[in-house]
C-alpha cells in the first residue's frame, strides 16, 4: 500500500512537471480558424497522419477534414495553417490535448504543494499535541474536531471569496495553497495525534528523554518518522481532494484567472449546456479528475475510509 | 441518554453561532463591500445615504451584536441584494436544498443499502460487478457527476437541464407542480447520490460480510433458519451500527457537493444563495445562509448520533462506536 | 450484549424509511402550502374578441430582480421593462423608424422662437383603478424629477443647458412646457419623461418620501398602471406575471383596443445559459435580450424545424468600448507617461487590431468592423468619412517607433528610451461573453505588436468603481444606448459630462481638441436645423476618430430568438429590441 502510494504520488509529480515537453503546443496558441475543432482522427499511410481541418460553416463551428493533405505528428512538425488537435479545440482554438497537460501542472502542482503543507502542518500539530497531552492536546484536537466537521467546500469558498476576487495568478496559487492547508490539516493531525499519543510511552522515545533530547527533536527524529505510513495515506487522500477542490473554485470564477489553464478553467465554459452538448471534448479535464480520482480510490483498500466530496 | 442528547445539544448551538458569526465577520471585512459595488449608478450623496441606511457606516462591533440580538429573535436583518427578509429568502431556499438532500439520501440509500447486502453476502460476479461499479461511483464526486449528467441530459433530452421547475408562470395544481418537480429533482439528485451510494455499499459490504462471520449467525442457520432472513434479520441490523455512524459523515457532504451542484444545474438552493451573497457581499444574507447551512449540519449529524445510539447501547453510554 | 430480537429487527429499518417519507411528506406539504396560490383561470384561457389575433400570453426573461418599480429613481433594466409595461408616455420616439409619436399628448404647437411646446392631451383617458388622467399628473411628475431630495437620474436629462423646462397646466387637458434654450431634438425631449400619479403619490412627495415610493415590496393591488399592463404578481426571485389594463388607452387602426395579449410573464433566469435552454424547449418565447453569437447555431436546428424564428435586427448602436485613463495626474509620477496617453499610442493600437479577426472570434463572423462610436446601424448619424485605421502591423510598428518605443532586448517586449517595457492593464466586466473573448483577442494582437496587455476581469460594480474614480490603465466596456440621437446622450461627448468615460466630469476642457467637441455640441444640441446638426456630429466624429480617446473594433449584428407563434413584431437595435412594442405583439392561440 505504502509503496503504490509512493509511485502514485510519484507519477502525478512527473505529469506536473513534464507537461511542456509533452504537449504539442503551448497552452496559450489560440489558432484563431479553429474554434471548438473536433478530435481529429488518426489515420495510418506509412505512419501516423492526419487530414487537416477546413472551415466548414463559421457560425455552427463545423469543420470538414481535408482529405487531399496529410499531416505529420505534432510534436515531429506543425504547421500554422493545419494545427493537429487529438482532443479538439476550445472556445478559444487552443488544444485541449496541450491545455489538459499543463493544466495538470497547474493543477496538481497546487495540490501537491497543499497536500506537502497539510501533511507537514498537521503532523506537526498532531505529534505535538499528542506529545503534550493536557490542555495542548485539548485545544488542538477541539480545533481539529471543528474544522472536520465543517463542509469543506464552504470553508474553502467563504475563504476565498472574502479575499479581493479578483487576482493575479501567482497570488491565487499561494493563497488558495493556504486555504487548501487551513481546511486539510485536521485530518492528518488527528491521526498523528492518535499514534503520538501512543509511541510516547514507548521505550525508543523515553530512552530519548533520559538522553536528554529535546522535545523538537524526538518530535521530529523519533515520533513523525513512526507516523510515515499514515502521512502517506493521507496525502494519497488529500491529494485528489485538493484538485477537485481547485477546480470547483476556478469553475465557479474564484481560482485561477484567464490565461492561465488549469483543469478547472478548463471546466468553466462548460456552463454552457448547449456547447457541451455539442463540443463534449471540453469535458476533457472532468475524465482526467475522474481517473486520478479513481486511481486514488483503487490505491486505498480502506472501504470505511468515505470517500470526501 | 439525555446527557449525551444535552452535549450533543449544545454542540449544535455553538456550531452555528461559529459558523454564522466568522461569516459575518469575514464578509464585513473582506475587501469590496456592498455599497462600493452598488456606488455604480449613484452619487456620491446616494452613496453615503445608502451606507447609512444600510448600516454599513457603524463600527463592526456594533453591527455584530445589533446582528446577534436580532438573530435570537429568530430576526436575520434585511438582505441588501434582494430587498426583502433574509428569513424568507433563505427558508426558500433551504426548502429546497433539503428536498435534494433528502432525495439524494434516499437514492443514496435505496441503491447503496441493497447492493451492499447483495454483494457482502454473495459470492458469484455480481459481487465483482457490484465491486467495479461501486469503484467507479465512488470517483465520480458531484462536480463531476452533475457536468456529465447535465451533458447527458443536454444531448438526449431525458430530462430538463437544469433549473427546478419548468415554470409556465401558470399556477399548476398540486399534482402538476409534482410532476414537473419530479422531472427535475432527479438529475441534481442523481449527482450527489453515486459517490454516497457508492461509498454506502462498500460500507455496507464489508460490514454485513464480517457480521455474517459471526456466531450467532451461524446458530440461527443451525437452528434452521433459511439464508435470507438470517441474513436480514441477524447479520444486517449488526452492520447497520458503522453505516448509521456514515450517516453523520455524508450529511456534511451532501451540504458540500449540494453547493457544487446547485451551481452546475441551476437549482435555486442555499448553496447558490451563498455563493451569490458572498460575490455581493451581502452580509446579513452571508450570515443568515451560514447560519442555517450549520443549522442542517447540526441538525443531520444529531438525528444520525440519536440513530446511532438508539441502535449503539455503547455510544449511549460515552464510547463511540 | 444484547443483540435485538427479531421483532426489535424489524422495526429498526423501517422505522428509519418512515421517518424519511414523512419528512419528504412534510416538506411537499410545506411548499405547497406555504406559495400563495390565487385562484386564476389560467393563461390558456383564449378571450373571444373581435380580432382573432387577441389574447395568449408572452413569457419572456429577466436577469436581474428590480430593485424598485420607479423609473424616477431608478434606471436598471427590470425597472425599465416594468416602466414600458406599465406606463405611457406623453410623446415617444418610435425606437424601430426613430420617428416621434404622440401619446398621452394628442397634439402639440411649437411657438415661433421654438422655446416653448404647447401639449393638448387625450380625452378619456384614465389611470388602471379609474381615476382621470390630467395635467396635474404631468406637472407632479416633472416636479418629482426635478425634486432635489428625489435626486432623480432623470433630471439631467431634462435640462437643457443645465437649467430645468417650466412646465404648467392652464387646464385640465393642456400642458404649456417652456425650454430654457432651443433643443435640437425638439419634442422627441419628451420621450426622457416618465410618469407618476398624483393621486397616488403626491402626498409621499411632500413627505419628501417619494424615492422610496414604488418600492419592490408594494402589493400590486396598490400599483396604479396608465400603459397596456399592470403588474398583477411578483414572486421574488421567480418572476413578474403582468395581465392586461382594461383601461388602457391605445386602440389600432382597426379600434381594437391594445394590448393584444392577455398576460405577459417575465421569468427571472440569472444565467444565460439556463435562458437559452429555456428557449430552446419553449417555455420561453423570447429572451430579454440578443441572442449570444455562440448559440445561434444553437438555435438554427429549431428554425428549420419551424419551432422558433431568428429574426436579425441590424447593426448594434453600441459596440464595446475600448479606452484609456487620460486623465494627466494619473500619470503623472508613471514611466510610460510619455508615450501611454499620446494619440499615435492609441493610433497604433487601431493599426493592430485585425477587426476581421476579431469579428470572426468575438462574433464568428456576426459583426462588422467599425471604427467609431456610431455604427452603421444609426443611420442617421453614422459618417462614413472618418478616418479609418486599416489592419496593418508594420504601419504600427512605425508608429510607436516614432513613439520611441522598439525592441532593445531579448525578450519580445518593447522598450521606450528610458527601458520601461510597454505594457499596460486591461480591465473588464466578467461573465460577458463578448468583452471577455475580445480583452482576450486584444492581449493576443498586441502581443504580436510587442506590446504586453495584462487582462483583469472584474465584476460590474467593482469595474465601475475604478471608472468613475479614475483608477484604472485602460478598460474595455460596455454601453447600453438608450437613443440614437447624439443631443439625448450629451454626457458622453461633453467633457464636462458624467459619462465622458475617458475623463469624467471636467471642470473645463483638457485638451484642444475636446474644446472644440464642446463647441460643437453646442450646435447639435441646441439648432433646430436638422442639416447643421449632421453636419456639426460629422465634424464631431471626425475629431473623434483623428484624436481616438475610445477605440471601437466590431460591432456585432443582432440576432433576436422568437418562439414561431409570436407575431406583431416591430424590432428595434435599441434595447430591449421586441418588448419595447410589447402592446403590438401577439400570439397564436391553442398555448
Amino acid at each position: 500500500m505504502i509503496r503504490r502510494a509512493g509511485l502514485f504520488l510519484g507519477v502525478l509529480t512527473l505529469f506536473a512537471v513534464i507537461a511542456p515537453w509533452l504537449a504539442p503546443y503551448d497552452a496559450g496558441k489560440a489558432f484563431r480558424g479553429f474554434l471548438h475543432a473536433p478530435p481529429m482522427r488518426p489515420h495510418f499511410e506509412g505512419g501516423i497522419v492526419f487530414h487537416p481541418l477546413v472551415l466548414a460553416d463559421r457560425l455552427e463551428q463545423r469543420f470538414e477534414p481535408n482529405r487531399a493533405r496529410v499531416v505529420g505528428m505534432p510534436w515531429i512538425e506543425r504547421f500554422e495553417d493545419a494545427p493537429v488537435f487529438l482532443l479538439g479545440a476550445d472556445d478559444f482554438g487552443r488544444d485541449v490535448l496541450s491545455r489538459l497537460l499543463y493544466g495538470a501542472r497547474t493543477s496538481i502542482g497546487l495540490s501537491l504543494v497543499a497536500t506537502l503543507g497539510a501533511v507537514l502542518i498537521g503532523a506537526l500539530a498532531g505529534a505535538w499535541a499528542g506529545y503534550r497531552g493536557g490542555w495542548v492536546d485539548e485545544a488542538i484536537m477541539r480545533l481539529a474536531d471543528f474544522v472536520i466537521v465543517l463542509p469543506a467546500i464552504y470553508v474553502v469558498l467563504v475563504l476565498r471569496a472574502v479575499l479581493p476576487l479578483v487576482l493575479s495568478a501567482s497570488t491565487v496559487f499561494v493563497l488558495v495553497a493556504w486555504i487548501f492547508i487551513v481546511v486539510g490539516w485536521p485530518f492528518v493531525a488527528k491521526g498523528v495525534r492518535a499514534i503520538v499519543a501512543v509511541e510516547r510511552s514507548r521505550e525508543y522515545v523515553q530512552a530519548a528523554q533520559s538522553l536528554g533530547a529535546r522535545p523538537l527533536r524526538i518530535l521530529t527524529v523519533h515520533l513523525i518518522p513512526a507516523c510515515t505510513s499514515h502521512l502517506l495515506v493521507q496525502a494519497t487522500l488529500l491529494l485528489p481532494a485538493f484538485i477537485l477542490a481547485e477546480a470547483t473554485l476556478s469553475f465557479i470564477g474564484l481560482g485561477f484567472p484567464d490565461p492561465v489553464p488549469s483543469w478547472g478553467t478548463m471546466l468553466a465554459g462548460a456552463g454552457n449546456y448547449n456547447a457541451v452538448a455539442r463540443f463534449p471534448w471540453t469535458l476533457a479535464p472532468a475524465v482526467a479528475i475522474f481517473a486520478i480520482v479513481l486511481l486514488t480510490n483503487l490505491l486505498a483498500s480502506q472501504p470505511s475510509r468515505p470517500a470526501r466530496a | 441518554m439525555g446527557r449525551y442528547l444535552l452535549t450533543r445539544l449544545a454542540f449544535a448551538l455553538l456550531l452555528v453561532f461559529v459558523v454564522s458569526s466568522a461569516a459575518l465577520v469575514l464578509t464585513r471585512i473582506a475587501p469590496g463591500g456592498f455599497v462600493d459595488q452598488q456606488c455604480v449608478t449613484l452619487s456620491a450623496k446616494e452613496c453615503e445615504a445608502l451606507r447609512k441606511k444600510l448600516g454599513l457606516d457603524r463600527p463592526l462591533a456594533v453591527q455584530y451584536l445589533s446582528w446577534m440580538s436580532g438573530a435570537i429573535r429568530l430576526d436575520f436583518g434585511q438582505s441588501y441584494l434582494y430587498s426583502r427578509p433574509v428569513g424568507t429568502l433563505v427558508r426558500d431556499r433551504a426548502l429546497n436544498t433539503a428536498m435534494l438532500a433528502t432525495l439524494a439520501l434516499l437514492f443514496a440509500t435505496a441503491i447503496g443499502i441493497p447492493l451492499g447486502i447483495y454483494s457482502g453476502t454473495s459470492h458469484g460476479i455480481g459481487r465483482a460487478i457490484i465491486r467495479v461499479v461501486s469503484v467507479i461511483g465512488l470517483s465520480v464526486p458531484p462536480l463531476i457527476g452533475s457536468l456529465v449528467l447535465v451533458f447527458l441530459a443536454a444531448r438526449t433530452g431525458w430530462f430538463p437541464v437544469g433549473g427546478m421547475t419548468s415554470s409556465t408562470g401558470i399556477e399548476l395544481t398540486w399534482a402538476q407542480w409534482l410532476a414537473d418537480l419530479a422531472r427535475h429533482l432527479p438529475l441534481p439528485a442523481l449527482a450527489l447520490a453515486i459517490p454516497m451510494a457508492a461509498t454506502l455499499e462498500r460500507l455496507q459490504s464489508e460490514a454485513i460480510e464480517s457480521a455474517s462471520h459471526e456466531s450467532f449467525v451461524a446458530a440461527s442457520r443451525a437452528r434452521g433458519v433459511d439464508r435470507m432472513r438470517s441474513i436480514l434479520h441477524h447479520a444486517w441490523p449488526v452492520s447497520l451500527r458503522p453505516v448509521l455512524g456514515l450517516y453523520g459523515v455524508m450529511i456534511g457532504s451532501l451540504f458540500s457537493g449540494s453547493f457544487v451542484v446547485e451551481i452546475v444545474t441551476s437549482w435555486p438552493g442555499l448553496g447558490q444563495l451563498m455563493f451569490n451573497a458572498l460575490k455581493a457581499r451581502d452580509l446579513f444574507l452571508v450570515a443568515g445562509c451560514a447560519a442555517t447551512g450549520a443549522f442542517f449540519l447540526a441538525a443531520g449529524t444529531l438525528i444520525s448520533d440519536l440513530l446511532l445510539a438508539y441502535t449503539d447501547p455503547r455510544v449511549r453510554s460515552g464510547e463511540r462506536a | 450484549m444484547d443483540w435485538p430480537t427479531g421483532q426489535d429487527v424489524n422495526r429498526q429499518p423501517r422505522a428509519l424509511l418512515s421517518v424519511l417519507l414523512i419528512g419528504v411528506v412534510v416538506v411537499v406539504a410545506w411548499r405547497y402550502f406555504s406559495s400563495a396560490r390565487p385562484d386564476t383561470d389560467g393563461g390558456s384561457e383564449i378571450r373571444v374578441s373581435e380580432a382573432s389575433t387577441r389574447g395568449g400570453t408572452l413569457r419572456s426573461s429577466l436577469r436581474s430582480e428590480p430593485r424598485s418599480f420607479n423609473r424616477i429613481v431608478d434606471r436598471q433594466v427590470p425597472t425599465d421593462l416594468y416602466s414600458l409595461f406599465t406606463g405611457s408616455k406623453l410623446i415617444r420616439v418610435n425606437r424601430a423608424t426613430q420617428e416621434v409619436e404622440p401619446e398621452l399628448a394628442e397634439r402639440w404647437t411649437t411657438s415661433p422662437d421654438n422655446l416653448t411646446y404647447t401639449l393638448t392631451l387625450r380625452d378619456g383617458v384614465t389611470w388602471s383603478d379609474g381615476t382621470p388622467f390630467t395635467s396635474a399628473d404631468v406637472v407632479f411628475s416633472f416636479q418629482a424629477i426635478y425634486d432635489p431630495k428625489v435626486d432623480s437620474l432623470l433630471a439631467s436629462s431634462l435640462m437643457i443647458d443645465g437649467k430645468p423646462m417650466t412646465v404648467t397646466a392652464p387646464d385640465s387637458k393642456t400642458v404649456v412646457v417652456k425650454l430654457p434654450h432651443t433643443f435640437g431634438p425638439g419634442v422627441a425631449i419628451f420621450d426622457n419623461v416618465h410618469l407618476a400619479a398624483k393621486h397616488k403619490y403626491g402626498a409621499a412627495l411632500k413627505a419628501g418620501k417619494f424615492a422610496e415610493a414604488l418600492g419592490v415590496q408594494t402589493p400590486p393591488a396598490d400599483l396604479v398602471s396608465i400603459g397596456p399592463f399592470k403588474l398583477t404578481t411578483y414572486a421574488p426571485g421567480q418572476r413578474l406575471i403582468f395581465d392586461r389594463n382594461p383601461r388602457y388607452w391605445k386602440k389600432d387602426a382597426a379600434g381594437v383596443q391594445l394590448p393584444y395579449l392577455d398576460q405577459l410573464i417575465l421569468e427571472i433566469v440569472p444565467d444565460q445559459n439556463a435562458e437559452l435552454v429555456r428557449l430552446q424547449s419553449g417555455q420561453l418565447d423570447t429572451l430579454q435580450q440578443q441572442v449570444r453569437s455562440e448559440d445561434i447555431a444553437t438555435l438554427r436546428p429549431l428554425e428549420q424545424q419551424g419551432k422558433l424564428k431568428l429574426i436579425e435586427v441590424g447593426v448594434a448602436a453600441d459596440p464595446d468600448l475600448f479606452f484609456f485613463n487620460l486623465r494627466s495626474p494619473y500619470w503623472a509620477k508613471d514611466p510610460r507617461r510619455d508615450w501611454i496617453t499620446r494619440k499615435e499610442f492609441r493610433q497604433a493600437i487601431s493599426h493592430a487590431i485585425d477587426r476581421e479577426a476579431f469579428a470572426n472570434t468575438v462574433f464568428l463572423g456576426a459583426g462588422v468592423p467599425v471604427w467609431g462610436p456610431v455604427t452603421p446601424g444609426n443611420q442617421k448619424w453614422f459618417s462614413p468619412n472618418v478616418p479609418r485605421y486599416g489592419y496593418s502591423v508594420e504601419r504600427a510598428k512605425e508608429i510607436l517607433a516614432g513613439l520611441g518605443l522598439t525592441n532593445r532586448d531579448a525578450d519580445p517586449w518593447l522598450e521606450d528610451a528610458k527601458g520601461t517595457e510597454a505594457r499596460f492593464t486591461v480591465i473588464a466586466y466578467r461573465g460577458n461573453s463578448s468583452v471577455e473573448r475580445g480583452s482576450a483577442i486584444i492581449r493576443d494582437e498586441l502581443k504580436r505588436l510587442g506590446i504586453a496587455v495584462d487582462v483583469v476581469l472584474l465584476e460590474q460594480g467593482a469595474l465601475i468603481q475604478r471608472m468613475v474614480k479614475g483608477d484604472f490603465e485602460a478598460i474595455n466596456f460596455i454601453q447600453n444606448a438608450t437613443s440614437l440621437d447624439p443631443a439625448m446622450s450629451p454626457d458622453f461627448w461633453l467633457s464636462s459630462g458624467s459619462a465622458h468615460i475617458w475623463n469624467i466630469g471636467q471642470p473645463k476642457p483638457a485638451t484642444e481638441w475636446e474644446k472644440q467637441i464642446d463647441d460643437l455640441m453646442i450646435t447639435v444640441m441646441s439648432s433646430i436645423d436638422d442639416a447643421e446638426r449632421k453636419r456639426a456630429f460629422d465634424e464631431i466624429q471626425k475629431i473623434f476618430a483623428d484624436n481616438l480617446p475610445v477605440l471601437y473594433f466590431v460591432a456585432p449584428r443582432i440576432y433576436m430568438g422568437v418562439s414561431a407563434r409570436v407575431g406583431g413584431l416591430t424590432p428595434s437595435i435599441l434595447r430591449p429590441q421586441l418588448l419595447w412594442n410589447v402592446e403590438r405583439m401577439t400570439v397564436k392561440q391553442g398555448q
